[in-house]
C-alpha cells in the first residue's frame, strides 16, 4: 500500500472517530448498572422493577433520529418490527414505552423520578445523571 | 348485564379516544388503569363439499397496571354467526354466548419473579401465546396447538426470568380445579400442570415444554395425559422460521405419537407477506396420520389489519381447502 492511501485511510478513520455522534443511556444516580441485555428487557417492558424500583423507560418521540439510533443500537430492531411487537403486546396487556419531546426532557424526568430510563446525546450528560451505556456511530 | 356494561366502557372509551390513537393500540379509559381494546375476525372456507362463511371472533380487551400488579381480561363472542353451504342445503349457526376467553391478575414480585392468578393461555409453545386471527401468521392454527395440551389454563402462574447476554425463563402453571370457562379449550380439565423453559438470545428462540392434565369430560380412557413439547424461533427483519414438535401419552400408551410443523415467512414488504407451513401428525386416539402442506399469502395495509388466504394440501385429500380471512385489532 503506497505512504498516500494510507495517510487518507488514517485521516478518514480519524474524521469518523472525531464527528461520529457519542450517545448514552441515562438513569437516576440511585439506579445500578445495568447490561445491554437488562436496558432491553427494560425497553420492551420485559423487565419492570430493578432492585425493588418499578423502571420507567422513556423514549424520544416515533421516527426521532436518536431514538432509532438507540433501538437499532441496544434493542436490535427497526421501527416497523418495534411497531408490530408493540401491537402484539397490546394483546398481552401490555404498553409502549411512555415518549417525550426532547432530550432536555428526558433528562430533567431521569433526574426526578427513580426508576426513570433515557437516552441522550453524550454531549448533554452531566452531574445530576448516572450513564449507564455508551456507543458511537 | 355484563355484556351491556363491557360494550358500554368499551364505545364510550372509543369515542372519547384522544386524536392521537393508533389503530392496534387500544385506548385508555380517562386516566384511569385501564386500557381497553379489541380485535374481530371473519373468515371463507372453501371445502370439497362444503362453504361456510363465518363471523368467528368478536373479542374485547381491558388492562391495565397498577404499581406492582396489572390484570387482563379477555371476552369473547365465537362463532357468532356462520353460514354453511353444502349439498344444495344452507345451514346457519349462530353463537351469542360472551365467552370469557382469559382473565388473570398479575403480581410482579421483583426483577425477576412474577405470579399469576386465573385464566390465562397456556405458555406452551410459540404460537399458543398469540392465538388469535389478526396477530398468526395464517388463519389455520397449526394440529399442534389443538392436540398435544390444554390450550388454556385456569389457576396459578409463577415465572423467573433471568436476564444476562440471554434472557431464561422458567414458567410453572398449576391447576386444581375446572376451568373458568371450559367451552373454547382444547381440553376440559380439572388438573394441569407445566413447566415452561424459554431461552432467548437475539434473533432466536427457544422453548421446552411438559405437563400433566387431567381430563373430565371424556369418552376415552386416556383421562390423565402428559405431554412434551420442543419449540423453536428465529427471526430477522426479513423473514421467520418457527417450529414446534412434540407428542403426548398416558400411562398405558403414546396417544400422539407425534405432531409437529415448521413455517417459514417471509417479507416482500411492510404489507406482503408469503409463508409456507409444512404440518404433519400421528393421533393414535382419533386413528388418524396426515401430514399438511400450507401456502398463504397476507396483505396487511397496516399491521393491525389482515387480509390472508391460504390453501391446505392434505394427504387426506377431501380434507384440501382454501381459506381467506379478514381480522383487525383495534
Amino acid at each position: 500500500m503506497k505512504w498516500e492511501t494510507k495517510i487518507c485511510i488514517n485521516l478518514l478513520a480519524f474524521s469518523v472517530v472525531s464527528f461520529g455522534g457519542e450517545y448514552a443511556v441515562i438513569t437516576n444516580k440511585q439506579m445500578k448498572s445495568l447490561t445491554r441485555a437488562e436496558i432491553k428487557a427494560i425497553f420492551l417492558k420485559k423487565m419492570i422493577f430493578v432492585e425493588d424500583v418499578k423502571v420507567v423507560p422513556i423514549n424520544l418521540q416515533a421516527r426521532n433520529r436518536l431514538r432509532n439510533k438507540f433501538e437499532k443500537e441496544l434493542l436490535h430492531m427497526s421501527f416497523t418490527r418495534l411497531k408490530k411487537y408493540w401491537t402484539k403486546e397490546h394483546y398481552l396487556g401490555h404498553r409502549a414505552p411512555l415518549s417525550m419531546k426532547s432530550q432536555a426532557s428526558i433528562k430533567a424526568f431521569v433526574t426526578k423520578v427513580d426508576g426513570a430510563v433515557g437516552y441522550i446525546d453524550a454531549t448533554n450528560i452531566d452531574k445530576t445523571i448516572k450513564v449507564i451505556y455508551r456507543w458511537r456511530d | 348485564m355484563y355484556k351491556l356494561i363491557v360494550m358500554v366502557v368499551f364505545f364510550l372509551s372509543y369515542l372519547n379516544a384522544e386524536s392521537e390513537y393508533e389503530l392496534g393500540s387500544g385506548v385508555q379509559v380517562g386516566s384511569l388503569p385501564l386500557f381497553v381494546g379489541g380485535y374481530l375476525s371473519l373468515d371463507y372456507k372453501m371445502g370439497e363439499d362444503s362453504d361456510t362463511y363465518r363471523l368467528n371472533d368478536i373479542a374485547f380487551l381491558a388492562y391495565g397496571t397498577n404499581s406492582k400488579f396489572s390484570y387482563l381480561g379477555e371476552f369473547e363472542y365465537k362463532n357468532f354467526y356462520t353460514q354453511t353451504y353444502a349439498a344444495d342445503k344452507i345451514t346457519t349457526h349462530q353463537d351469542r354466548r360472551l365467552y370469557a376467553e382469559r382473565l388473570y391478575l398479575e403480581y410482579n414480585h421483583d426483577e425477576n419473579y412474577k405470579f399469576k392468578i386465573g385464566k390465562y393461555n397456556s405458555p406452551v409453545g410459540f404460537w399458543n401465546l398469540l392465538p388469535i386471527n389478526v396477530l398468526r401468521q395464517t388463519t389455520s392454527n397449526p394440529i399442534t396447538s389443538d392436540i398435544l395440551f390444554p390450550t388454556f389454563t385456569t389457576g396459578v402462574g409463577i415465572s423467573r426470568t433471568s436476564f444476562r447476554e440471554y434472557e431464561l425463563k422458567v414458567e410453572f402453571m398449576l391447576q386444581n380445579n375446572e376451568d373458568l370457562d371450559d367451552e373454547y379449550n382444547s381440553y376440559e380439565i380439572d388438573e394441569h400442570y407445566g413447566i415452561n423453559i424459554l431461552y432467548e438470545k437475539d434473533d432466536f428462540s427457544l422453548k421446552l415444554n411438559g405437563g400433566y392434565f387431567h381430563r373430565i369430560e371424556t369418552a376415552s380412557s386416556d383421562k390423565s395425559l402428559y405431554y412434551f413439547l420442543l419449540s423453536m424461533k428465529y427471526e430477522k427483519e426479513k423473514y421467520q422460521l418457527m417450529g414446534e414438535v412434540g407428542e403426548q401419552f398416558s400411562k398405558e400408551r403414546v396417544t400422539t405419537p407425534y405432531a409437529g410443523y415448521i413455517q417459514g415467512l417471509y417479507r416482500l414488504s411492510e404489507e406482503h407477506i408469503a409463508s409456507l407451513r409444512v404440518e404433519s401428525y400421528d393421533d393414535s386416539v382419533a386413528n388418524i396420520k396426515e401430514s399438511v402442506g400450507i401456502v398463504a399469502y397476507t396483505y396487511r395495509p397496516l399491521y393491525p389489519i389482515a387480509l390472508k388466504s391460504e390453501y391446505q394440501f392434505h394427504s387426506i385429500e377431501s380434507k384440501n381447502q382454501f381459506i381467506f380471512s379478514f381480522s383487525v385489532l383495534f
